[in-house]
């Protein structure tokens, strides 16, 4: 009998509604956050190669004009390509209209800047969620803690003799829903911390990689408005 | 919704460069899966190991003295198998060589007499052999003589010849005689050669039988030792089973006296001037469903004020519904207890 009611399957399907709902909760959590951390490591790694390839190409000492007439105009890239197809199309178009240096270096920043910021929101996309159930899910879990005692207390002041084995059941039961939350809350404390991390080091890159492309095109700028004045 | 719309899109997006859902939902939950399997196995693996409770030490107790028993059941069956099984063994190997030894004995005496009377035999052939052969020389020569003699008379030859011919025959009966006699003994030996061999043959059958009947009697003795073995192995499993019952029964008393026992020290308002060494014995008589028919003062500690505290404690508790619980024979007799009174006990 002792077994079998200290079982977690046991304890899981005995525990109040309260505590059920909590460990459910509890258990889509971490679900979910297991997907993300998946998600995010497939795509961070991806985006990572992505940029090592395209900096090779980019440095290699190709035409930028090549460059960017190899990327198809319809199909939008990711990563630094992006940044360097939406400055450049901006670049190509300003530079034929009008001969304003700053005008025309202005312009590049910018848009340099938005596809830079659309990037970085790429790259964060989820990790929002795997940093509230990093810290929401020990509360919650404890909050299953907490009513679960509860429930044990009442049931203690209803039994005319509280000896350890009538209380047992309820507090191992309430503390498993404790024990989900922190398990819950480690994964997704740790490889939020990884992902946003590796995040971050990629968008600081981009940046490099922005300023690098923009300190080309003031240069070509420049000795183009030397020579025609 | 249209944030929706991306979502799904890219859950289901075969898109080179946007990572799709799939695989992830895929591992998430495997790892899941693994987690509860641990988690599971685990608690199964400790499930194994006996749980302390508060009535181990009665547990123990109890099931020493059946084990032992059972050990000692075991021990006897042991000793009893070990010193019977190998009188029964030696016997039969030694009992067939012992009736084989004289017969041959018997056999190769016979051999050696066969050849005696065989060797008397021939000598004696050989003699008269000899003898009728000295005798027909002798004839010969006679004949010869009187041959050379001329033959005196037709008569005298012919009385020659036929005393000739009259030894010839008495030779040639006497030979047939011994012949016959030689076959005689011959067809003696053979029949006794034979009656030897039946001989032989029966004390064989009846070794064999005697075989058979041992092995009968010992298939019959280990089936009636199974049958032993079996009934005290179910004498000893019934014995168990009431071991058990008793056990739990007396688990169910004492967890009913220890229940009565906190309620009433909980409820015990131990007066002031009462010392530690006062001690108080009330009989408590209790009606069917728990309620208290009577107390009483069994032994008095002496200070009538600790008596009544005592009693009202008891009276504040009551009824014990926990009584119902027992079976009716437990309940029969824990309708009339004593409880103890000590100060010292509780604090």
């Amino acid at each position: 009998m002792n077994e079998n009611s200290m079982s977690i399957p046991h304890l899981v399907m005995s525990a109040s509604p309260v505590v059920q709902l909590v460990m459910l909760l509890l258990v889509l959590g971490s679900l979910l956050s297991w997907v993300v951390i998946f998600q995010r490591s497939f795509a961070l790694n991806r985006a990572n190669k992505a940029y090592d390839q395209f900096e090779e190409s980019f440095w290699s000492g190709v035409d930028l004009n090549d460059l960017y007439r190899d990327i198809p105009a319809d199909d939008a890239r990711q990563g630094a390509e992006r940044i360097f197809q939406s400055g450049f199309r901006e670049f190509h178009r300003l530079a034929a209209k009008t001969g304003q240096v700053d005008t025309v270096l202005e312009a590049v920043q910018r848009s340099m800047r938005v596809a830079w910021s659309r990037e970085e929101d790429r790259l964060n996309q989820h990790l929002v969620f795997l940093a509230t159930v990093a810290s929401a899910s020990p509360y919650i879990g404890l909050f299953g803690t907490v009513w679960g005692i509860m429930g044990s207390f009442q049931s203690i002041s209803m039994a005319q003799q509280a000896t350890l084995a009538t209380v047992a059941p309820w507090i191992a039961e309430a503390l498993i829903a404790t024990a989900m939350g922190l398990f819950a809350a480690i994964p997704a404390v740790i490889f939020y911390n990884r992902l946003s991390n590796s995040a971050s080091r990629l968008l600081g890159k981009y940046e490099n990689f922005a300023e690098e492309f923009y300190a080309i095109l003031h240069r070509n700028l420049q000795g183009r408005d030397t020579t025609s004045s | 919704m249209s944030k929706r719309r991306g979502c799904l899109v890219a859950f289901f997006s075969r898109d080179k460069r946007e990572v799709g859902y799939v695989w992830p939902v895929v591992f998430a939950v495997l790892v899941h899966v693994v987690v509860v399997m641990f988690s599971v196995i685990n608690l199964e693996s400790k499930d194994a190991e006996p749980e302390p409770s508060s009535i181990v030490h009665a547990t123990l107790v109890s099931t020493e003295t059946y084990t032992d028993q059972a050990q000692q059941a075991n021990d006897n069956q042991v000793t009893s198998n070990v010193p019977s099984q190998p009188p029964e063994k030696t016997p039969p190997q030694e009992e067939p060589t012992p009736p084989s030894r004289p017969l041959e004995k018997a056999v190769i005496d016979q051999a050696e007499e066969l050849a005696e009377a065989r060797e008397t035999q021939a000598l004696e052939e050989a003699r008269a052999k000899a003898e009728a052969q000295a005798q027909r020389r002798t004839e010969e020569a006679e004949r010869r003589a009187l041959e050379a003699a001329a033959r005196e008379t037709e008569r005298a030859e012919q009385q020659a010849e036929e005393q000739r011919r009259r030894e010839e025959l008495a030779r040639q009966e006497q030979e047939a005689e011994a012949q016959r006699r030689r076959e005689e003994e011959q067809a003696r030996q053979a029949q006794e050669a034979k009656e030897q061999r039946l001989r032989e043959e029966k004390l064989a059958r009846q070794a064999q039988e005697a075989e058979a009947q041992r092995r009968r009697e010992e298939e019959q003795a280990r089936q009636a030792q199974e049958a032993a073995e079996a009934e005290r192995q179910r004498q000893l499993e019934g014995q168990a089973e009431a071991a058990a019952d008793a056990r739990q029964a007396e688990q169910a008393a004492n967890s009913f006296i220890a229940i009565v026992r906190r309620a009433v020290e909980q409820a015990w308002l131990i007066p002031g001037g009462a010392s530690d060494t006062m001690t108080a014995t009330i009989q408590v008589r209790l009606g069917p469903s728990g309620e208290v028919l009577a107390t009483s003062v069994a032994i008095s500690s002496g200070d009538s004020a600790f008596d009544r505290s005592a009693i009202q404690a008891v009276e504040h508790v009551a009824p014990f519904t926990e009584l119902r619980e027992l079976s009716a024979e437990q309940q029969r007799s824990l309708r009339q207890f004593n409880l103890r009174f000590t100060p010292g006990d509780v604090r």
